[in-house]
């Protein structure tokens, strides 16, 4: 017989200095209550601190708020942490955001934010249209050994 | 809501190494690059900087640490990082840091090969 257990959280923080590193150790805390290992955890909190400093420097909008759900579960054989991050403003083109990074290197500078979001995830998805706002969908896998 | 960065510097008869403490976010790559202008304009060409105590980096404080090691490359000195999470350590590569500095596992070793 599988134990499954789950742990939910849902935030709203407003759109200020370092919010993100709330919204961050907050996943954190639920990911080791999970038992997922830091090695795991420091990925899954640098993706949302990039999320959330996207939503509070490009999203424009007017409620100054960051919404976020954590939901984590833990079966037998690992754990899952999905994390949506929204944010009710102006939305973007992913694919113009993707193509602002054509090569590593010094001359590219800014807006990679997306690209380490992408590396540090094993799942993202972007729900985002004009004016509509933007959600990001983000998951994190822990296989346990066996 | 703030997480403050701390910078302390250490010289060496051939440079100098940075160790830095918290978050490298806007303000923290600030904090760096005003250190290390500083080095720079004392003709200090070779920098180490030791990240053990900082666990947090965000893009913008990346993007803030290229702009020191372009200045760096202008001026013919090299930067270097050691200490690193290995988060941070895929960070740089992401970034394209890596690219531009050499990162070293230890202290230790970095001052060896830097002849610090």
């Amino acid at each position: 017989m599988t134990t499954t257990a789950e742990r939910q959280m849902e935030l709203t923080l407003p759109m200020v200095a370092d919010i993100e590193i709330a919204a961050a150790r907050a996943a954190g805390n639920l990911a080791r209550e999970l038992g997922m290992s830091s090695e795991k955890i420091d990925e899954m909190t640098h993706a949302i601190i990039e999320a959330c400093i996207n939503a509070r420097e490009h999203s424009g909008c007017a409620d100054n708020r960051i919404y976020l759900r954590f939901v984590g579960t833990s079966k037998g054989d690992g754990s899952r942490i999905d994390v949506w991050i929204t944010d009710h403003g102006r939305g973007f083109d992913p694919e113009e955001a993707r193509s602002r990074r054509p090569a590593a290197g010094v001359s590219h500078k800014r807006g990679r934010g997306l690209q380490l979001i992408e590396a540090h995830m094993d799942e993202v998805s972007i729900s985002t249209t004009s004016g509509g706002g933007t959600t990001i969908h983000m998951v994190k896998y822990e296989k346990k050994e066996s | 809501m703030t997480e403050e960065l701390k910078v302390a510097v250490d010289r060496k008869p051939n440079g100098a190494v940075l160790y830095t403490k918290g978050y490298i976010n806007n303000v923290g790559g600030e904090e760096i690059a005003n250190r290390a202008y500083e080095l720079m304009d004392a003709d200090v060409r070779t920098l180490l900087l030791n990240l053990r105590e900082t666990k947090i980096v965000n893009s913008i404080g990346i993007s803030i640490l290229i702009e020191i090691i372009e200045k760096m490359i202008d001026k013919g000195g090299t930067i270097a990082f050691c200490c690193l999470t290995p988060v941070i350590h895929k960070t740089f590569q992401i970034m394209g840091l890596a690219n531009y500095a050499r990162i070293f596992d230890s202290e230790e070793a970095a001052m060896k090969e830097l002849g610090l």
